[in-house]
């Protein structure tokens, strides 16, 4: 039973969440450690299910409940990674100076999307998917500033609209083949959802979940709430939670929707959400908001890799996500103090050299200079693309090294203000330390990934093969030792006026 | 498979509540207008949600003791759109109250009125001068 | 440990002493030792131009299941000694009173002592390339540390800097997209497995890996119409540093070309690749595109008012002679475009040199203020002199050989149009470098220079030592084409056999020593009969009049201001600047699009775009 200890990985951050504020009110300190305490050992939870599976599959029937009714957790490669690198994230970017309700917020935050990347039932996604929205208003909100409190409304109201459509993606879904378990979904999908009404259902999941993805173009909450809350939060929701929102969709493409219309539909958003991202990052005027639309050209680099079917566009994906992962949230905590109008930053750059390097490193590998890791996560896109040959993955492929081009314009002009020989008017404050310890953390990981490209490269392609082996799923799911399937595709009711509709009790809950 | 009329009219109408929703999200300009619209939308999406379970005429799936002779309507949506509708609440009485601060901060509850605060606001945070329309980029271009 | 090893690591080892001591003037000759065991090194390696085997790199790397290995061919030999001699040269320059000036100017000696080690070590890892793969990360190892070395100055240069870069990155991306094509066509990255599929693929993808290749490497070279970064960028480096770009840098672009198009795709695929609708096949193309690049440049280069400027238009001129040759692609053609790159490499390294003195000097680089710094500087002018000579592709220079091969080529050939092409080029070179050496060296001297003086030994010695090769290469030039011959062979070209002179054929060969040897037998008798007969007289240069007047120290009468402006007043119409136009109209549509792009987050309100594009995708799944 020790894959099912994966459950306290989502409880315990839960748990200190709800804790915290009550914890908080006696000492904040407390409720501080009490948070820290919780994500480090969810994250210790997740690496020693990682290290007993060993790369192998299980799935956790929560409860004891048992699939496809009851609340699954599917543990693959994929699912434990995004999973890990939940809480390690979201230590390293913790709101220091918050009160206890942030913490809570945050901690609540961790636990959905612990579960995000770990569900293996779409209702179960949509629930941890609004928690995930609902903590991460209030953590926009909490920003003391009044634009913050703005952003976040709008932020809502898009996000929830998202939601919705979400919502009628999923009835569409269970519509058709009466189950929200993905493995159970993976076995039926093939001959209930490949019409047009399955494409409609992926292209509202795909929807309401790239509102929070940042995909184009409901990806209009990105610039102004990241250029209103604080470096920390902006790396938290562009790093993390958008790359989660990504893993769903990834999920929901590979297991149940594998058509190629749906891949192209995502490649097509993507390409735009390059061109329109990279493009407005060109013309921004201020840091932050350069980086939050380079957030969305990124973003849509990471839809166009996974858009390519197969391990291929997965493991380029996937490839992509984590640099992203890696580099953007770090260079968020950059623009802490140097997220101002870009022309007031003349020579900020000089002087502060611990910053400059990070920052240069950063943007080289965004830019992709070999050998640093994002170059091979380009390369690993590009060629994934060509290899797919059609003129849409072609055009992505084109637009992909076009928006490197002024990735690499815009950056580097960055740069070039940054290190200017002559200073400006005032001279932003030094970084804060805790700042640049995170941002340089994050370049040792960068440049000491450079030295294991080649367990790195060949991880990525066993955790893509894993993920694409859709048999492997419904059987770790369904078929695993003592969980007879109960439910053979045939006996699930479809369509509305299908034949007789009844509880699928498994005999388990009687007993 | 053709769908009994009464499922018809129950699942035009949920689509239309949705679609009322989402066209009133767009339309509206009040915040409050905006949070309904929400409200109208999620409605809908839970409606349609429930709809999927319902068969004409089945009796409510509740176990006690032998199971009921007659068929039963599927209980899954309906223990899912509970859920759904607890969310949908929360979600709203969240917005309910951003709306609240937003007008004490802003003293407006336009929406378009409060966009253009909101980007004189970060504009000013940036420390940028207002953005013309026809301006040109922030620093040179490097070509 | 290989050499290719060793070549490497005392390569490294020079970047780390730079980077650990570059600050420090007096660090400058052990740095210029540890250049010139570098070049030691790669002279060791010579026995790969006499048909040795390849020298392999015992490093290499298995990523994401690519294998990533390097070698040293004679093609990567013969670029690799151009590459080391130019460093060591540069380096030697920097290393003693430029070095101190720079710094005490305030310059940051050590960035550009660094930058300066950096170049020669990627171009050492590019020229081991064995595979696409390998080709593209030295390719790029190559732009990042020649972008490093135009911004070593700051001012003005970082802007040109910056304009390189997005050149830089687009060519990249052009070689990317041409690399994962010829992945996607062969499951390979091997040269080899793309030559094996020539005769399977279409004439369309073979086309597209023709363009994508010629433009990626093309915008290194600064072939038309990509040209427009390299002179400003190049220009405004440093003095040494603009010195080792213009030599060799560029001339990176001709080695992926040579390395990718000739030895990958191979000349006659390129022979075969016709052009629908016309007479001409790719590789005539490609000549002419280079023939573009030869005549344009030249004659912007004409116009130039700043000596490096003048010399770094030249830059791209002389890229086009190369490529011409190459393209051309028999014996002597090919053999004239790669030796010319020798021989390119030498004078313009001591012609930047020269200026570089000149500024050092004189505190100017502007030919309108300059002038009669012959009696001043005559060591210097002499490294000029030569160096235009060669520029120009007059005997006895080694310029002179490369480009007598490509005439005798192009009329062998029968391309008449192309031959003139060369010859209007060569003309406008002769035109413009005239001007460079009068405004400089020639006409009066200004009183603000009557202080100046020759510049110190560590400066003269790398510009004499280059002059001397240049003259050398000229009188002798069966060494360099001996290299030249092992390249062809390598690529599959005909071969040249030369003589120590030159190349002997049937139909009228080239002996230099008999070519230099009258003319310095002409020279001898009009040097004595100027001797025997001449009575000179040596008065101060005011001591002067024109026009019946006295000229006064106050009365300049420098005619070298506006120098050519009767040309111009005849040919100053024909300059459009298109390729201007051509480039702000693209930055500007970008610009345009780019608001666009903003204005989609700003228009519209974020909610209608997510019901807008739910419809669009409803409607589309229907």
């Amino acid at each position: 039973m020790t894959a099912d200890a994966v459950t306290l990985a989502v409880a315990l951050p839960l748990l200190a969440g709800f804790l915290s504020p009550a914890l908080g009110r006696s000492s904040r300190t407390a409720a501080q450690w009490l948070g820290w305490a919780a994500l480090a050992a969810s994250a210790a939870v997740l690496w020693s299910v990682w290290v007993r599976l060993d790369g192998g599959t299980a799935a956790v029937a929560v409860g004891g409940f048992r699939p496809p009714l009851g609340i699954a957790f599917y543990l693959d490669g994929m699912a434990l990674l995004f999973a890990l690198a939940v809480p390690v994230v979201t230590l390293l970017f913790w709101p220091r100076a918050g009160t206890p309700q942030q913490f809570a917020l945050t901690l609540v935050l961790a636990a959905a999307a612990t579960g995000l990347a770990l569900s293996g039932d779409i209702f179960n996604l949509y629930v941890f998917y609004e928690l995930t929205a609902v903590a991460s208003f209030g953590l926009v909100a909490a920003h003391e500033a009044r634009r913050a409190q703005a952003a976040a409304l709008r932020y809502l109201l898009l996000s929830a609209a998202g939601s919705v459509l979400l919502l009628a993606g999923i009835a569409v879904v269970y519509l058709r083949t009466g189950t929200l378990n993905l493995a159970h979904l993976a076995t039926l999908a093939p001959e209930r959802l490949q019409d047009p009404v399955g494409l409609a259902a992926f292209a509202l999941m795909l929807l309401g979940l790239g509102v929070k993805a940042e995909l184009f173009p409901v990806n209009g909450w990105v610039p102004e709430v990241y250029s209103s809350v604080s470096g920390r939060l902006a790396g938290l929701l562009a790093g993390l939670v958008s790359k989660l929102a990504v893993l769903v969709v990834v999920r929901a493409l590979v297991l149940v929707f594998p058509r190629p219309e749906a891949a192209e539909l995502m490649l097509v958003l993507g390409t735009l959400g390059i061109v329109v991202g990279e493009l407005a990052a060109w013309r921004a005027r201020d840091l932050r908001r350069q980086f939050a639309f380079s957030s969305i050209g990124q973003l849509g680099i990471v839809f166009v890799a996974f858009s390519v079917p197969g391990p291929a566009g997965i493991v380029a994906g996937l490839a992509v996500a984590l640099h992203h992962l890696l580099t953007k949230p770090a260079l968020f905590l950059l623009a802490e103090r140097w997220g101002g109008a870009i022309e007031g930053l003349r020579g900020a750059g000089r002087g502060q050299w611990l910053a400059s390097t990070l920052f240069i490193l950063f943007a080289l590998s965004l830019v992709g200079v070999p050998p640093l890791p994002g170059f091979w996560a380009k390369l690993l896109t590009v060629m994934s693309l060509m290899e797919q040959g059609t003129g849409p993955a072609r055009a992505g492929a084109v637009v992909v090294m076009a928006a490197t081009v002024v990735e690499a314009a815009y950056l580097f002009r960055t740069l070039g203000v940054l290190l200017a020989r002559e200073s400006g008017a005032e001279s932003p404050q030094p970084h804060r330390g805790p700042d640049l310890a995170t941002a340089s953390l994050a370049g040792l990981i960068l440049v000491g990934s450079v030295f294991a490209l080649r367990p790195l490269g060949d991880g990525l392609k066993a955790l893509a093969a894993q993920a694409v082996d859709v048999d492997g799923y419904v059987r770790t799911v369904l078929g695993g030792p003592g969980m007879a399937v109960s439910h053979p595709a045939s006996q699930a009711p479809g369509g509305a006026g299908g034949g007789a509709r009844v509880a699928h009790v498994p005999p388990e809950i009687a007993s | 498979m053709s769908l009994p009329p009464l499922e018809i009219v129950l699942y035009a109408g949920a689509v239309s509540l949705l679609i009322i929703g989402l066209a009133g999200l767009v339309m509206s300009e009040h915040l409050v207008r905006l949070v309904l619209a929400l409200g109208v939308a999620e409605a809908g999406g839970n409606l349609l949600l429930v709809l999927t379970g319902f068969r004409q005429g089945a009796v409510a799936p509740i176990l006690l003791g032998a199971a009921p002779s007659g068929p039963m309507v599927d209980p899954i949506p309906q223990a899912l759109v509970l859920t759904a509708i607890v969310i949908g609440v929360g979600v709203q009485a969240l917005a309910l109250a951003l709306v609240l601060r937003v007008r004490r901060a802003y003293g407006t509850v336009h929406m378009s009125a409060l966009r253009a605060r909101l980007v004189e606001d970060l504009d000013e945070a940036a420390g940028l001068p207002p953005e013309g329309s026809r301006e040109a980029p922030g620093v040179e271009r490097p070509v | 440990m290989t050499l290719l090893d060793g070549l490497w690591a005392a390569s490294a080892l020079t970047a780390l002493v730079a980077a650990a001591f570059g600050r420090h003037p007096a660090a400058g000759s052990w740095l210029t030792v540890l250049y010139g065991l570098q070049f030691l090194v790669v002279a060791m390696m010579g026995g790969l131009s006499e048909g040795a085997d390849p020298v392999p790199a015992s490093v290499s790397f298995v990523v994401l299941g690519y294998g990533l290995a390097w070698q040293f061919s004679a093609l990567s030999w013969f670029f690799a000694v151009i590459t080391a001699g130019a460093a060591l040269a540069a380096a030697w320059f920097v290393s003693g009173a430029w070095g101190r000036a720079y710094a005490a100017r305030g310059g940051d000696l050590r960035l550009l002592q660094l930058a300066l080690a950096l170049n020669p070590l990627a171009m050492y890892v590019l020229l081991a390339s064995t595979d696409f793969l390998s080709l593209f990360v030295g390719w790029e190892l190559v732009s990042w540390s020649s972008f490093l070395l135009m911004l070593s100055g700051g001012g003005v240069g970082v802007r040109w800097a910056l304009r390189y870069l997005v050149y830089a990155i687009g060519g990249a991306m052009a070689v990317m997209a041409a690399m994962a094509q010829a992945h996607a066509l062969t499951g390979s990255f091997g040269f080899g497995a793309l030559a094996a599929a020539v005769p399977e693929l279409s004439a369309a993808s073979l086309w597209m890996l023709v363009i994508l290749l010629a433009a990626g490497f093309g915008v290194k070279m600064g072939l038309l119409p990509f040209h427009l970064w390299q002179a400003g960028a190049y220009a405004e480096t440093p003095g040494p540093g603009a010195a080792f770009l213009g030599a060799i840098s560029s001339r990176m672009g001709l080695y992926a070309m040579l390395l990718t198009l000739f030895g990958g795709l191979g000349l006659g695929t390129l022979q075969a690749l016709h052009i629908p609708f016309t007479p001409l096949e790719a590789h005539e193309l490609l000549a002419w595109i280079a023939a573009f690049t030869m005549v344009l440049p030249t004659f912007t280069a004409l116009r130039q008012n700043d000596a490096r400027w003048l010399l770094a238009w030249h830059g791209i001129g002389q890229g086009g002679y190369m490529l011409l040759g190459v393209a051309m692609g028999d014996a002597l053609a090919s053999a004239g475009g790669m030796m010319h790159v020798f021989n390119h490499a030498t004078y313009q390294a001591a012609l930047f040199m020269a200026v570089t003195a000149v500024v050092y000097r004189t505190g100017t680089a502007d030919l309108n203020r300059l002038g009669g710094l012959v009696t001043r500087m005559p060591l210097t002018f002499l490294v000029l002199l030569i160096g235009i000579i060669g520029l120009a592709g007059l005997p006895p220079m080694n310029g002179f050989v490369s480009k007598w091969l490509i005439y005798r080529a192009l009329i062998d050939e029968g391309q008449p149009l192309l031959f003139v092409a060369a010859v209007i080029g060569t003309l406008g070179t002769i035109v413009s470098v005239y001007k460079l050496l009068h405004n400089i060296f020639l006409g009066r001297l200004r009183v603000e220079h009557e202080s100046v003086r020759e510049v110190p030994w560590s400066m003269l010695t790398p510009m004499l030592a280059l002059a001397a090769v240049v003259f050398v290469t000229g009188l002798a030039p069966g060494p360099v084409l001996d290299w030249v011959a092992a390249v062809q062979r390598e690529l599959g070209f005909a071969v040249l056999v030369p003589t120590l002179g030159g190349v002997d054929r049937p139909d009228g060969g080239l002996d230099m020593l008999w070519v230099v040897g009258i003319m310095l037998a002409g020279f001898g008798v009009g040097a004595l009969i100027f001797l025997a007969g001449g009575r000179a007289r040596t008065v101060h240069q005011l001591d002067n009049y024109a026009g019946g007047h006295f000229l006064s120290a106050e009365v300049r009468y420098h005619y070298s201001d506006n120098f050519y402006a009767g040309l111009m007043h005849r040919i100053g119409s024909w300059y459009r600047g298109s390729f201007q136009w051509l480039q702000d109209a693209l930055v500007s549509a970008t610009d345009f699009l780019a608001q666009g792009a903003a204005g989609v987050y700003r228009a519209v309100q974020p909610v209608t775009w997510l019901l807008g594009v739910t419809v669009l995708a409803l409607w589309w799944a229907w």
